[in-house]
């Protein structure tokens, strides 16, 4: 078999690896291309702090200023961070460079539109166009632009997430929290929100010098050292984010990871009763969101996956919060970007508000177990699993916007091809975990016979 | 055609046309592939597309696993020294030297502080033309850049080279033209140390060069109105990146560039007999003045990284070239425009002569110089027909760098640039009428 290609160029950017593919040759080109697609702008660029950060910044930037573009350099710091700064200086765009949860090798470009938002499928195609076609924009050696170097962009993102949803409530008891910021973006920022909050903070993994102490996923299985450290510290809540820090999970009071597609449920949930009003997730989400949306009386859209139909349907809908299961919150009030930072926020108002431990949070819905698998599978074989699964579950309510979808008596599945990795991936969910196991068993084999 | 050399002085272009970021990148990839990652420095002049370049060396030696320390603006022998006392294994300077606003260009400094020799700038061209470069995984990657200042080091190297004491004891009034480029941060601050009085201008590197960054004297009149006015001792005139040196007399006359190296000749010689250093295409003044002070004269291809080789062959006593470069030896063997500005104010210093007084007794020779723009696809076959046609005449010629003929009551030189797309052709003579006939008889046998 031949090797996996290792860089990957696609509408949601260019995402490679270190000493291999992602060369700072291409990274300049893809500069070039964004500059010349924003007509020559302001440009925010920041990073998260993998060891790669720096020489992939200083490619973009000379990329950049090639193109006539002008660089806010806002250092390392969160996606959402670069996201509020676009729109608060009025920029042409922005560029986010993180790979995310991929681990510490891969590095990679997000491209920022001048709304805030990543750019969506049509904007990311003329992108594509504009690189492949290698014709950019060329400014005279005179008219070059500047680069602005800009400290203090994460407190601005802090003072605009105190502003909207307030400090803790004084008077009552302190909020106690430990965080692991995987020594990512929110490294520093993210101790200092809590503290502007009024939440007495125990941090761990938060020296951001491009060491991963942890898989970046912010899943159960990584975070065996916060739940340690909730325990032993007796705290009240236990936040974990990845690289970049727009994804959040929690560990409860006793020290159990509740899932990272528990978050949105618990932001939602304080969002809901403080203002009701629409919500917007992708068809990947839990039940319990439902569940929360209902209890409020509140219409719940579900999307495609990916983060930009998210933030699409929600400027719609005119939605109050939204998001993905992977621990995504987006809080429009602040910005329409998945935010760790809001996530955070979020939560604790929960807890102080309603006077609760985050398992008697959890434990008022039903609860649902979500189970995934992947399988290798040759990309050309996707659209045939598609349609066997199309064809075998065709008396179920089918949801075909991205893979298949089928909700069932006892929950529902979702089967679609990977878009960087030659697979395919099934999750489940149901109320009772062995169900779930059951449905993802059923499916994997269906998939698999399919396959062969 | 649009400009872009390629050659062994390093690579040279308009930004905006030729000189693109990703060029940028791949020869300083290029670069740190030769020297197998290692520490390398980076300096700039004031040019506006420097950021951009920066950003696109510093990405690329990155990429290939170098610890970069970036100097920042400063002039590209502050560099050089600081090659040495950082303990790098080379430096790359981002500037156009001489060249107008729009270009910009990388110059390649290996280990011991001079430019790379042909011998090892063909190695790094092979590099960058192969296109495969050392890529640092992500542990070997460097995740930060170090910073550090020159300039205070390269005037102690200076101090130490020259009679301080003596230049301060003397309060000399000096002018000094910096271009608004990387001198800018040094000349004025070394002739604060030199005790001189400073009549600086053009002296702000934010600012766009008032004038071509090419110390010659036609870009030297508000010099020496400055002179005059400010009855100085002598006006100096810097290029963009401290390697060339105009001068202007106490009488404010500004001296051709050629006259640089000659008069620090004669100052050098006159102390301490030896070996003078120069390219062929230099005024014979040099050879006049060396031998009237028993000295001798080492003749080069053109181009600095020839002459420190020359010095180093020859331990010689001073290099330069009739651009108006000086090499002080006991400073560094590579042109320094500060360097050369201590050799002359000890000099009148000590003698209490005047730049006028000294010029007087110098050889009067007339050069001309005459660029002739050539489509870069012509541009060697241009130079093979004049030196068949020199040939077929049966006159004395030397072809060390293009062709140099030596005539009754002169000299010409037809060379191809290093750096940009044209012929250049210096003659020299006594007289100007016979100068200006060995222009036009050495246009004759020149057919684009």
């Amino acid at each position: 078999m031949r090797a996996i290609p290792t860089l990957k160029i696609s509408i949601s950017g260019v995402r490679g690896v270190i000493g291999q593919s992602l060369t700072p040759t291409l990274l300049t080109r893809f500069a070039q291309a964004f500059g010349t697609h924003t007509g020559s702008g302001t440009i925010v660029v920041g990073r998260d702090p993998r060891t790669s950060g720096e020489m992939v910044k200083h490619a973009v930037i000379a990329g950049i200023l090639s193109s006539g573009g002008r660089v806010v350099d806002i250092g390392v710091c969160p996606v959402p961070t670069v996201q509020l700064q676009v729109r608060r200086r009025k920029a042409s765009g922005g560029i986010a460079i993180t790979a995310s949860h991929n681990p510490a090798e891969w590095n990679a470009l997000k491209f920022i539109g001048s709304n805030g938002l990543f750019l969506d499928g049509g904007q990311a195609r003329e992108l594509l166009d504009i690189y492949h076609q290698g014709e950019y924009t060329k400014v005279n050696g005179d008219e070059i632009r500047t680069v602005e170097e800009v400290s203090g962009a994460t407190d601005t993102h802090i003072k605009a997430i105190i502003d909207a949803v307030g400090p803790l409530p004084s008077g009552k008891r302190r909020l106690k929290v430990v965080l692991d910021s995987c020594n990512g973006a929110g490294s520093i920022v993210g101790p200092k929100l809590l503290e502007a909050l009024g939440a007495e903070v125990v941090p761990i993994n938060v020296t951001p010098d491009g060491s991963f102490p942890r898989p970046a996923e912010p899943v159960p299985e990584n975070l065996g050292d916060l739940c340690e450290a909730v325990e032993q510290h007796g705290a009240d809540v236990g936040f974990a984010q990845d690289m970049d820090a727009d994804r959040l999970a929690i560990v409860s009071e006793q020290g159990i990871p509740i899932g990272e597609d528990y978050t949105l449920v618990l932001a939602a949930l304080y969002v809901l009763g403080q203002q009701p009003g629409p919500v917007v997730a992708n068809l990947s989400t839990t039940s319990a969101l439902a569940d929360v949306a209902n209890k409020f009386g509140c219409p719940l859209f579900l999307t495609k996956i990916g983060e930009v139909n998210v933030t699409d349907k929600m400027q719609q809908a005119n939605a109050v919060i939204g998001g993905e299961g992977n621990g995504g919150v987006i809080y429009p009030r602040i910005n329409f970007a998945r935010d760790s930072l809001v996530g955070m926020a979020l939560v604790l108002h929960l807890l102080a508000d309603s006077g609760k431990t985050i398992t008697q949070l959890v434990d008022q819905f039903p609860r649902y177990t979500v189970v995934k698998e992947k399988m290798l599978c040759p990309s050309e074989k996707i659209p045939a699993v598609l349609k066997m699964l199309r064809q075998k579950y065709e008396k179920f309510p089918l949801d075909t916007r991205d893979g298949v979808k089928v909700t069932l008596p006892e929950g529902w599945f979702l089967v679609r091809g990977s878009n960087t990795e030659p697979i395919v991936r099934v999750v489940a969910e149901s109320q009772s975990e062995s169900q779930a196991r059951e449905i993802v068993a059923r499916v994997y084999e269906q998939v698999a016979h399919c396959i062969k | 055609m649009k400009p872009l050399k390629i050659g062994i002085t390093g690579v040279r272009g308009i930004v905006g046309e030729t000189f693109t970021p990703e060029l940028a990148v791949e020869f300083a990839q290029a670069f740190g592939t030769y020297l197998d990652g290692g520490r390398i420095l980076v300096c700039r002049d004031t040019r506006p597309s420097g950021p951009m370049i920066r950003s696109a060396v510093l990405a690329g030696l990155l990429a290939a696993g170098c610890e970069v320390v970036d100097l920042g603006i400063c002039p590209t022998p502050s560099m050089q020294l600081a090659v040495k006392w950082l303990e790098a294994d080379g430096g790359i300077a981002i500037t156009a030297g001489h060249n107008p606003w729009r270009w910009n260009a990388l110059k390649f400094v290996r280990g011991d502080g001079l430019y790379l020799n042909p011998t090892q700038a063909e190695e790094l061209l092979d590099i960058f033309h192969q296109g495969e470069f050392l890529k640092a995984n992500w542990t070997k990657i460097k995740s930060s850049i170090a910073y550090a200042d020159p300039i205070s080091k390269h005037i102690d190297a200076l101090q130490k080279a020259f009679a301080v004491d003596v230049i301060r004891r003397r309060r000399l009034v000096v002018a000094v033209d910096c271009c608004n480029g990387a001198c800018s941060l040094l000349s004025p601050r070394w002739l604060e140390v030199l005790g001189c009085e400073v009549l600086a201008l053009n002296n702000d590197p934010a600012a766009p060069f008032p004038h071509a960054p090419e110390p010659k004297p036609a870009t030297m009149a508000q010099l020496c109105a400055v002179v005059k006015a400010g009855h100085a001792d002598v006006g100096f005139a810097h290029d963009a990146d401290g390697e060339r040196l105009g001068i202007v007399t106490d009488r404010g006359e500004p001296l051709s560039e050629e006259m640089t190296l000659a008069l620090a000749t004669e100052i050098r010689l006159r102390k301490r007999s030896g070996t003078v250093v120069t390219n062929i295409s230099t005024t014979q003044a040099i050879d006049c003045i060396a031998s009237q002070h028993g000295g001798n004269v080492l003749r080069t291809p053109v181009g600095q990284a020839y002459i420190s080789e020359g010095l180093l062959e020859s331990n010689g006593v001073l290099g330069g070239e009739g651009s108006g470069g000086v090499t002080v030896p006991e400073v560094h063997l590579t042109h320094d425009s500060a360097a050369a500005i201590g050799l002359i104010l000890e000099h009148l210093a000590e003698s209490d002569e005047k730049i006028s007084t000294m010029v007087q007794r110098l050889p009067r020779l007339t050069t001309l110089k005459h660029d002739l723009p050539i489509e870069p696809h012509r541009l060697y076959s241009v130079l093979q027909e004049f030196r068949a046609s020199v040939e077929s005449e049966g006159l004395l010629f030397e072809s060390i760098d293009g062709v140099k003929v030596t005539l009754p009551d002169g000299w010409v030189h037809v060379r191809a640039s290093n750096t940009q797309s044209i012929i250049r052709i210096i003659v020299e003579a006594k007289e100007r009428t016979k100068a200006a006939e060995l222009l036009d008889w050495t246009r004759d046998r020149i057919r684009i």
